[in-house]
C-alpha cells in the first residue's frame, strides 16, 4: 500500500492519537491538529493526499475546511468523522466534496477501510499542487 | 342548573331546593345547586349516607318523605326541622340504569303533589341527565387531551435532551473503540487479554447501536410522505419477520380491508411503527403465539385504523401507562425507545396510537391515521426541500 501523507483535526486529542497509531502502524505519516485554524494553516502549508476531519471544532465548522480543500487544494482526500451522523450532514459533507463519511465511534478496521477505499480511488496518485 | 332548583322551587311553590351530583370517585352526593335554604343547613356537607344513595338506585323513582324526622333518608334531620322543612321530594337523575344525581325538594307544609306535576319534574330530571352526561364527556375529552399534550412535551424535551447526550458519548466512545479495536490486534490471539479487548469492543459497539436509536428518536424528522396503501406496508413489515414467526411458530392473521384506499404516508416509517409492534409481540410470546392484524376504513373515509393484538404476556396497568415514554422498558434487554419512536412518528402523520392490556390476556395496540389524499404542500414535506 503506497503510504499516505494524512492530517487528522479533532479537538478530541484521543481520536487524533489514536488514528495516527493506528494509520502509522500502516505506515502513513501522520499529522494532528486540533483546530480549524491550525488545520487550515497545516493544509496550506504542507502537502497532504488526505485529510481526516471532524466537523465539530472549537473555533468553527468542519464544512469551512471542505470549502477551502474544494477551493484550493481540490487534489486532497477527505473522509469525514461526526459524532452526530445524519443522512444530511452526511450528504451536506459530500456535496463539498468529501470522499467518505465515517459516523463516530468507528473501529480500527472501518477506519483503515476507508483509508484504503481512499487509496484505491486514486489518493496519493494525483500530482500535488 | 341553578335555573333548575330556583324553577323547580317555583312550580311546586315549595321552600326550596338543592341538587346532588354523584362524585363517582368519593360516592358521595356533592351539592351542585341550591335556592331557598339557608348557609347554615347546605353548610352540613356532602349527603354520604349509604341509604339515601342505594334506595335512590334501586328505585330510581321520585321518593317523598314526609316525616322528615324519623326518615332515615334525611341526614340532618335535626337541622331540616329547624330550617323549616316539613316534607322533602327527592328525584333520581339517572342515565340508563345509573343514578348520577338527585334533585330534592324541600316543602315547609304537607302538601299533595300531582301526577301532572311528578312527570313534570321527571322529564326535567330526565334533561338534566343528558346534560350532565355531555358535560362529563366533555371533561372527560379534555383531560386526555391535556395528558397528551403534556406527553408530547415531555418527549420532545427528553429528545432534545438524549441527542445532546449521544452527541457527546460518541467522542469518549470512539477513543474506547479506536484503541480497542486496534489492541486486539497486537495481543497474543489467545488468552484473557484478547477475550477482554473483545468484550470491550463489542459492548462499545453496543453502546453505538443504543446511541443511534436515541439519536433516530430524537431527531425530528418530517415523514416523507408518497401515496401508499398500509395494507401493502404492513405486508412489507410481516416479510422482514416472516423468520422470527417461523422459529417461534407464530401465527400471522390479517384482516386487511379490501376497501383500502392509498394515502400520503412514509412508508418507511410507517413499516418501523409495525416493524416495532411486531417485535414486541414477539418477544411477548411464547411459542406458539397468534397475532392478529386487522385494518378498516373510518367513517365517511377520514381516517384509516389500524389494530395489532397479540397473545401475549400483556402489560399490567402500571406498565401500560408508561408505555410509550421513551426509556421505559419490560423487556431485560429493550432500550426503551422502541414504542417512544412508534409514538413519535404515528404523531407525525397526525394520528393517534393506544395500547390495551392485561397481563396474561395479550396487547392490541389501535392506530389511526387521516386518510390524505391529496398530495402534502411543499413546505410541510421535508423530503422536498432536503433534497432540493
Amino acid at each position: 500500500m503506497k503510504p499516505l501523507k494524512i492530517l487528522v483535526i479533532d479537538d478530541e486529542l484521543v481520536i487524533c492519537s489514536g488514528c495516527r497509531m493506528i494509520l502509522s502502524d500502516l505506515g502513513h505519516t501522520v499529522d494532528i491538529c486540533k483546530t480549524c485554524k491550525e488545520g487550515l494553516d497545516a493544509i496550506r502549508r504542507k502537502n497532504y493526499h488526505l485529510v481526516l476531519l471532524d466537523m465539530k471544532l472549537p473555533d468553527a465548522d468542519g464544512m469551512e475546511i471542505l470549502k477551502t480543500v474544494r477551493a484550493e487544494k481540490s487534489e486532497i482526500y477527505t473522509i469525514v468523522m461526526t459524532g452526530y451522523a445524519t443522512i444530511k450532514n452526511a450528504v451536506s459533507a459530500m456535496r463539498l466534496g468529501a470522499f467518505d463519511y465515517l459516523p463516530k465511534p468507528f473501529t480500527d478496521e472501518e477506519l483503515v477501510a476507508s483509508v484504503e477505499r481512499a487509496i484505491k480511488n486514486g489518493a496519493g496518485c494525483r500530482k500535488m499542487q | 342548573m341553578e335555573l333548575i332548583v330556583w324553577k323547580a322551587t317555583e312550580l311546586l311553590a315549595a321552600k326550596g331546593a338543592i341538587f346532588r351530583l354523584l362524585n363517582l370517585q368519593t360516592e358521595q352526593l356533592e351539592l351542585y345547586a341550591a335556592h331557598g335554604l339557608g348557609k347554615k343547613y347546605l353548610e352540613k356537607g356532602p349527603v354520604s349516607s349509604y341509604r339515601i344513595i342505594t334506595e335512590l338506585c334501586s328505585q330510581n323513582e321520585i321518593i317523598i318523605i314526609e316525616d322528615i324526622l324519623g326518615d332515615s333518608r334525611v341526614q340532618y334531620p335535626k337541622e331540616a326541622w329547624e330550617e323549616g322543612i316539613r316534607m322533602i321530594l327527592d328525584i333520581p337523575l339517572s342515565l340508563g340504569k345509573h343514578v348520577v344525581g338527585i334533585l330534592r325538594i324541600y316543602f315547609s307544609e304537607h302538601c299533595e303533589i300531582s301526577k301532572e306535576k311528578k312527570d313534570f319534574m321527571i322529564a326535567v330530571a330526565q334533561q338534566c341527565s343528558c346534560a350532565i352526561d355531555k358535560a362529563r364527556l366533555i371533561e372527560e375529552q379534555q383531560s386526555r387531551y391535556d395528558k397528551l399534550t403534556i406527553q408530547t412535551a415531555k418527549l420532545s424535551s427528553l429528545g432534545r435532551m438524549a441527542a445532546g447526550i449521544a452527541h457527546e458519548i460518541n467522542n469518549p466512545l470512539a477513543g474506547i473503540l479506536l484503541y480497542s479495536s486496534n489492541m486486539i490486534k497486537k495481543v497474543p490471539q489467545e488468552g484473557p487479554l484478547k477475550e477482554g479487548l473483545d468484550i470491550i469492543v463489542h459492548e462499545t459497539i453496543r453502546c453505538r447501536g443504543i446511541i443511534q436509536e436515541l439519536l433516530d428518536f430524537s431527531r425530528e424528522k418530517e415523514p416523507k410522505k408518497t401515496l401508499a396503501n398500509i395494507n401493502d406496508v404492513i405486508g412489507k413489515a410481516l416479510n422482514i419477520l416472516q423468520n422470527e414467526f417461523r422459529l417461534d411458530h407464530i401465527t400471522v392473521e390479517t384482516d386487511l380491508s379490501e376497501n383500502m384506499v392509498s394515502s400520503f404516508l412514509d412508508e418507511n416509517q410507517m413499516e418501523q411503527v409495525f416493524v416495532n409492534l411486531l417485535i414486541n409481540s414477539v418477544e411477548a410470546m411464547d411459542k406458539g403465539g397468534h397475532i392478529r392484524i386487522k385494518t378498516r376504513i373510518g367513517p365517511e373515509k377520514k381516517c384509516m385504523k389500524i389494530e395489532f393484538e397479540d397473545t401475549g404476556c400483556g402489560f399490567p396497568k402500571e406498565a401500560l401507562n408508561r408505555i410509550f415514554e421513551p426509556f421505559f422498558s419490560t423487556k431485560a434487554k429493550g432500550t426503551g425507545l422502541g414504542l417512544a419512536v412508534s409514538y413519535g412518528i404515528v404523531e407525525n402523520h397526525m394520528g393517534d396510537i393506544r395500547a390495551y392490556s392485561e397481563p396474561g390476556k395479550g396487547t392490541s395496540f389501535i392506530i389511526e391515521i387521516p386518510l390524505i389524499q391529496q398530495p402534502p404542500s411543499e413546505k410541510t414535506d421535508g423530503f422536498k426541500n432536503e433534497a432540493s
